[in-house]
């Protein structure tokens, strides 16, 4: 008999049939709705945005798979996560930083975020988040220097967001904040930041395609709503109690980047639908809260951060099981 | 007609159209040989008869004192050649009565009974002394079933036709082929029960079947046999794995929901598969115990699929080549559905009275697949038909937080396989929820013995 012909017989617990989606579709799919938010970015700030998305993936994957062979354990570059986290921090740097900046910001993200607390799926908080956190207040500098659109030169240039944060109580109407920063009208500010035309983080600033992306990875079931509706809806309605024009808190900073990509982290997040709604919440509150409040133009990294140390406690609200019984009853039963 | 559902639920590939259209063929192997497990649902079985001993089709041959039992009965006419352990679903060895058919159709059936004159007594034993258990998959004596605890009121009598596994087309067969036996069995049943109403539940993949069952219980009313027999109808659920579940198919039905720990017939509901129905028209009708049973066989490396009728004790083995041929490359041999049986590591195992499919699949149909690390999708959350949290049960599990994992749902989960379907770390869920549920029953018995211990201490002090 050939080794052809020999037959092996598999034995396991049941199920004996599964789904074809895997870890690797689910992380391709992200991996395909970002792509199209790091081109508009690279034609919104040119090279020096291609540059930092590139040194962001490869050294993420390198990190990745170095960190992995190092401590001998299995190299998973094929299942694209190390690919988003990558993709994920570049999206949320300025066009302009300086590339050995990223790759620290890379290595933070994934040898000090994910590998050291267990690899995929074992992380406390959100790998690209961290990375960027730890640059931020490492470098305060380079990482708030913005790049206007279709300009060359990286050079300060305020953001609409840092504009609109009230000082000393005083919040600017959407016009005042149009005249400020440059644009014709309200219209004007509304249509340019719907259309990224700002200056920002390189994936932050292109609305319509987090939209489009939103609706695709909700439809796909990729990501559950919960979690993004309530962040944003909660940040709005907090800014707006402060005065604040709703348009603006959707479309300027990077709520919405934020809710539909770091807000639904799965690792990250809660696994329960009403923990997903609460997490939803407080990230929504925080942001609202540092962005009226505190010392930072933007509370989105922070509140996610934040409540991704809540995770483990959201967990704890699970759907009402099958047939469950209140406990009082069992009293009863004792008695 | 409304479609009935429940929340949460998968739609695999359904995979039935290599047999359903085919009908159901009596079969048996050149061998002449059943091998007839002793125990066969309920408590263990002892042997009647002994090496030698010439039995009749239809004979009692082992029984057991116990309430919650079912006797076993010899499928054939012949001679009882050995009796010893072999392999049987669930990869355990366990004693069989051996008899070689003689060819002979010498038969020992009980003599009919009219069950809408005999007491519910009588009935109920009767139901026992033919051996009938549950044969959708759980082998729960049935006769315990038809005799809900009492205070308990039963509203509805479901008969359970969902037959969601996917490949599976027995039960579909069954009420094409016998749906006179079937609504028969629904009105004895409802009789039994007392259930004021009789309710056959179909997928909708089976719409089909509706006017063929309508049709069997308009000519039931037309010659009313017993009362009761005129609320019998038929209700379509939605094509959703796990519909025939019981719980869900409760659910789904009547709104209802089947309270933690506690049985059907607190939800005033008795579940029952069509199978079964039909083996109980055919105990009161013909006397006749359970000793045969349809099956499918199929799965993409099984050449010749189709629905065959085997005496019990079968050797689904002895089956091949001449009833079933397989292609090369068998994976995986399963008694029992896809998504609930049971991986075998030989077909050299008896058909039982609840063995409702054997499947041939290839490497690339069944899921040949290491776990992955889980990521915490939340998917299996989603489908979880008992809206459990299956990954919150298996991280507790792992962590041996036991209470943890209860809280979670770990002693609710039915084992549907629905969570481990979806989870693209392909993570072995119910592998993990078997092993707690072990632990947690492994505790409980440790507790159990310490009590006791501490009993006799206590008494030996004094």
């Amino acid at each position: 008999m050939g080794e052809s012909d020999k037959n092996e017989i598999y034995l396991s617990s049941s199920p004996h049939y599964a789904s074809p989606i895997s870890t690797r579709h689910v992380m391709f799919a992200v991996v395909a709705v970002l792509l199209p938010l790091a081109l508009y970015g690279v034609w919104l700030f040119g090279l020096p945005a291609l540059v930092t998305i590139l040194a962001s993936v490869v050294s993420c994957v390198a990190f990745e798979a170095l960190f992995r062979k190092l401590t001998k354990q299995d190299i998973r570059v094929g299942d694209f996560s190390a690919v988003i986290t990558g993709l994920l921090l570049a999206l949320i740097l300025p066009p302009a930083t300086p590339v050995w900046m990223t790759v620290l910001g890379a290595f933070f993200a994934i040898v000090v975020a994910k590998e050291f607390f267990g690899g995929l799926g074992a992380n406390v908080f959100n790998p690209a988040l961290t990375g960027r956190a730890f640059l931020l207040v490492s470098f305060a500098t380079p990482l708030t220097t913005w790049s206007a659109p279709f300009v060359a030169d990286a050079i300060s240039t305020a953001t609409p967001l840092s504009v609109i944060k009230p000082v000393d109580g005083v919040v600017l109407s959407a016009g005042q904040i149009a005249q400020r920063t440059g644009f014709f009208s309200e219209g004007d500010l509304y249509l340019n930041l719907f259309l990224g035309q700002r200056a920002g983080c390189i994936g932050e600033s292109g609305i319509f395609l987090i939209l489009i992306a939103a609706v695709v990875l909700i439809a796909a079931k990729v990501i559950d709503w919960r979690a993004p509706v309530a962040m944003v809806a909660t940040a709005v309605a907090v800014t707006w109690i402060a005065g604040i024009d709703p348009l603006l808190t959707v479309l300027t900073g990077g709520l919405l980047f934020g809710a539909v990509f770091m807000a639904t982290d799965y690792a990250t997040s809660p696994v329960t639908p009403l923990g997903r709604l609460v997490f939803g919440f407080g990230c929504g509150l925080i942001t609202a809260l540092i962005r009226v409040f505190g010392g930072y133009p933007e509370g989105v990294m922070f509140s996610i951060l934040i409540m991704n140390a809540l995770t483990p406690f959201l967990n704890r609200i699970i759907p009402k099981k099958y047939g469950w019984v209140k406990p009082a009853k069992k009293e009863k039963a004792v008695k | 007609m409304s479609i009935k559902s429940f929340k949460g639920g998968i739609h695999p590939p359904e995979r039935k159209d290599a047999t359903r259209n085919l009908p159901v063929e009596a079969r048996f192997p050149s061998t002449k040989l059943v091998w007839i497990p002793v125990t066969q649902g309920g408590a263990p079985n002892k042997p009647l008869v002994s090496v030698g001993d010439s039995v009749a089709r239809g004979q009692k041959i082992a029984e057991s004192d116990a309430f919650m039992s079912a006797p076993v009965h010899a499928s054939v006419a012949g001679t009882v050649k050995k009796i010893e352990t072999h392999l049987v679903t669930g990869n355990v060895d366990v004693p069989c009565i051996v008899i070689e058919a003689d060819g002979s159709d010498r038969t020992a059936f009980l003599s009919p009974l009219d069950p809408f004159t005999a007491t519910r007594e009588e009935s109920l034993a009767r139901v026992r002394e033919a051996g009938l258990v549950g044969m959708g998959g759980a082998s729960f004596p049935t006769h315990v079933k038809l005799n809900p605890p009492k205070g308990a009121k039963i509203d509805y009598l479901l008969a359970n036709g969902a037959e969601c596994e996917p490949y599976l087309t027995i039960d579909a067969r069954i009420m094409e082929e016998d749906a006179a036996k079937v609504v028969d069995g629904v009105a004895i049943a409802m009789h039994i029960t007392g259930a004021a109403e009789g309710i056959i539940v179909l997928e909708e993949n089976k719409a089909d079947l509706v006017p063929v069952l309508e049709a069997a219980a308009a000519k039931l009313r037309e010659n009313p046999v017993g009362p009761g027999a005129c609320k019998i109808s038929v209700a379509l659920c939605k094509t959703k794995y796990p519909q025939g579940g019981e719980k869900m198919l409760i659910k789904a039905v009547t709104g209802r929901e089947v309270p933690s720990g506690g049985l059907p017939s607190a939800a005033g509901c008795v579940v029952q598969n069509v199978g079964t129905l039909k083996a109980l028209s055919e105990a009161f009708r013909e006397g006749k115990p359970l000793i045969e049973r349809g099956l499918t066989i199929s799965g993409g490396a099984c050449a010749t699929p189709k629905n065959i009728l085997v005496p019990i004790g079968t050797l689904v083995g002895d089956l091949i080549p001449e009833v079933v041929t397989l292609n090369p490359g068998v994976a995986k041999i399963i008694s029992g559905g896809p998504m609930m049986g049971f991986a075998m590591k030989s077909a050299s195992f008896p058909v039982q009275k609840n063995t409702s499919g054997v499947l041939f699949l290839t490497a690339k149909e069944t899921a040949l697949v290491d776990e992955d690390p889980c990521i915490g999708c939340g998917r299996c959350i989603s489908v979880c038909s008992c809206r459990l949290a299956p990954v919150l049960i298996a991280r507790a599990v792992k962590a041996g937080n036991l209470e943890e994992a209860k809280r979670c749902g770990l002693m609710d989960c039915v084992e549907c396989g629905t969570c481990a379907y979806v989870c693209p770390a392909r993570v072995k869920l119910v592998q993990h929820f078997r092993i707690g549920k072990l632990m947690v029953r492994t505790e409980m018995a440790k507790q159990a013995a310490k009590k006791a211990a501490a009993g006799t201490d206590t008494k030996g002090a004094k």
